[in-house]
């Protein structure tokens, strides 16, 4: 019976040996001349400046947290859409009361004042 | 099952649900008078509680076996846990009156989320399926985030909501994993299907399956109960949370997280009990009681210490699965309902009596106890109640627990279990003591003149509390066959 696990761990071990191999042969065959430039830091060209540690501002994420909402809503209704002819009157009551409790999601926030740029 | 039955096994859940509708539509409604709001808001939530513990009760007594599609099943042992969450929830809003409005303007919020958490309980304990039971773990970790995060202006708050998201997630992932294995081995979600197919012969692969599958499971459903080591993030959720939520979650979640447990195992894989999650769970317990136990010891915070007394009693919980034997007739998990119910009120009246000295003190540490049988004997008496029960001493619930979960280890033949376990309740007696000597013996820097005042609500928790406490030590035997009833049609599927 362990023999099944001896397949995973054949698999995994060139699995592991195909990750480092590239590395490493790179690493032996290509030509080593150091110099200050080529260590710096690279980052899209430019040398970093500031913090690292700067702060975001959180409503940016409650604004993309109420798309969700939508983006729900889109992906559910498309299906649905396309299915429509076959699925007939009780979908379509479904699908409305589905809307509905998004609607009431947003309609929550919004009156909660999740919507107003501080 | 016709439909209207469907509805009327339902009725809890729906009726939870309606109420959390209603708090958040009503806190909508009175955004202009937020003091109405927050002056009323508590009853409506625990008005709804009180009606879904009362259909709760009314549902027991039809003894039912109802499966909801294969996605649920409302029995005994379900109901059981759902009075559990509710009672536990009723308590926690009654602690909660003067706790949250003191700390943050979003109290309505609070009363809301913490229905929602009860429905999240409700579905996972009655969950009879792989997918149905992710859904309701990840909906109550969702919402015991934002209760541990709840004081978003606080510093430790926010810190163990992160702590809390960040190992949740990676739990739930682990878990998932382990769910594929099963899905992968047997073709099916349903735990009564999968356990069809184990039951067809454990045969070649399907037997390998086994092992794997329960040890990762395992790290999803330890993580909602605090089996170490799946608990690091207890000690900091607990310290940082809004007390009232670390008694939720000390106490309702970690149930819901034992009855998952019990469910999965004894419903969807007793073929692998022997051999493999016996063993599991009996190391699982081990780890779990002597890590709490010694960690405990050196807490000088009080909330820190409920909270690896918590995670050690998880371990002794455990206890009862482990010793469920196919001949003991149950024994094993009647005591680990008997246990859990009597913690439940032991560990909330622990959290209220910490509540109401924080309320006054704004401290949690333990000098805050300082003499506080001079300042508040009513607190200081409560206190030592719960901590008396907590530690296993009789004539307390806490003690019968104890002595039922211990019995069932001994006649299933676990004897080194029970001995580790007993030796582990004297470590744990030391430093629930030790907080005891400092309630009546530890001089307080002010002499102790200052009293604390207790408000008419956390009163009322707390005398229902240790009237529990008190009498499921002294009267029994209702306890015991309630506990053995709810355990014994889980034996059905069997």
């Amino acid at each position: 019976m362990l023999h099944s696990y001896a397949f995973i761990a054949i698999f995994a071990i060139i699995a592991f040996g195909f990750a480092v191999a590239g590395p490493a042969f790179a690493w032996l065959v290509r030509p080593k001349k150091p110099n200050a430039i080529k260590n710096d830091t690279y980052e899209c060209g430019i040398k970093t400046f500031g913090e690292t540690w700067v702060q975001f501002k959180a409503q940016y994420y409650l604004f993309a947290l109420i798309f969700v909402v939508f983006d729900v809503e889109a992906a559910f209704l498309f299906p649905w859409a396309v299915a429509y002819g076959q699925l007939g009157l009780y979908a379509l009551i479904e699908a409305a009361l589905f809307i509905l409790i998004l609607v009431g999601g947003l309609l929550y926030a919004w009156l909660k004042g999740a919507l107003e740029w501080q | 099952m016709t439909t209207a039955e469907t509805f009327l096994y339902l009725s809890p859940e729906l009726t939870l649900l309606l109420v959390a509708a209603l708090v958040f539509v009503l806190d909508l409604v009175w955004r202009r008078d937020p003091d109405r709001a927050h002056r009323w808001l508590p009853w409506v939530a625990m008005g709804g509680l009180a009606v879904a513990l009362i259909i709760t009760v009314a549902l027991m007594a039809r003894n039912p076996s109802a499966h909801i599609a294969t996605m649920m099943v409302i029995d005994p042992m379900s109901l059981f846990f759902v009075a559990i969450a509710i009672v536990g929830a009723m308590l926690v809003i009654l602690s909660a009156l003067d706790y949250i409005p003191a700390r943050t303007p979003y109290v309505s919020e609070f009363y809301a989320l913490v229905v929602v958490a009860v429905l999240a309980i409700a579905i996972i304990v009655s969950a009879n399926d792989l997918i149905l039971i992710y859904l309701g773990m990840e909906f109550l970790s969702i919402t015991s985030y934002i209760l541990v995060g709840f004081l978003k202006r606080n510093r430790g708050s926010v810190e163990g909501a992160l702590k809390y998201f960040l190992y949740g997630a990676a739990a739930s992932a682990v878990m998932l994993y382990g769910m594929s294995f099963l899905y992968g081995a047997t073709g099916a979600t349903d735990l009564e299907a999968i356990a069809r197919v184990f039951s067809g012969g454990l045969t070649g692969d399907l037997a390998l399956m086994g092992f794997p599958a329960i040890a990762l499971l395992m790290v999803g459903f330890g993580f909602k109960a605090s089996l170490v080591p799946f608990h690091q993030w207890a000690p900091d959720a607990y310290e940082g949370a809004p007390t009232p939520v670390t008694a939720f979650l000390a106490t309702a979640s970690k149930a819901a997280g034992f009855a998952i447990i019990a469910r999965v195992l004894l419903v969807g894989l007793p073929m692998f009990q022997e051999k493999e999650w016996v063993p599991i769970l009996m190391g699982l317990s081990i780890l779990t009681m002597t890590l709490g136990n010694l960690v405990a010891i050196q807490q000088r915070d009080m909330k820190r210490l409920l909270a690896y007394s918590s995670i050690a009693q998880a371990g002794y919980i455990l206890i009862g699965l482990v010793a469920i034997g196919r001949d003991v007739a149950f024994g094993g998990l009647s005591g680990l309902l008997v246990y859990l119910f009597a913690y439940l009120f032991t560990n909330i009246g622990a959290f209220v009596v910490v509540i109401a000295v924080e309320n006054a003190t704004g401290a949690t540490d333990l000098p805050a106890y300082a003499g506080l049988i001079r300042r508040s004997p009513l607190l200081a008496s409560m206190l030592l109640l719960f901590l008396l029960s907590l530690a296993g001493i009789p004539p307390t619930g806490g003690f019968l627990g104890k002595f039922l979960v211990f019995g069932a280890a001994i006649r299933a033949h676990f004897l080194t279990l029970a001995i580790i376990a007993i030796i582990n309740s004297v470590i744990a007696a030391f430093y629930y003591l030790n907080v005891v000597r400092y309630m009546f013996f530890v001089q307080p820097p002010d002499g102790g003149r200052k009293a604390i005042a207790v408000t008419p609500a956390i009163r009322v928790a707390l005398w229902v509390c240790a009237a529990m406490t008190l009498l499921i030590g002294v009267c029994a035997q209702p306890f015991v066959t309630w506990a053995a009833h709810s355990a014994s049609l889980l034996a059905a599927v069997w």
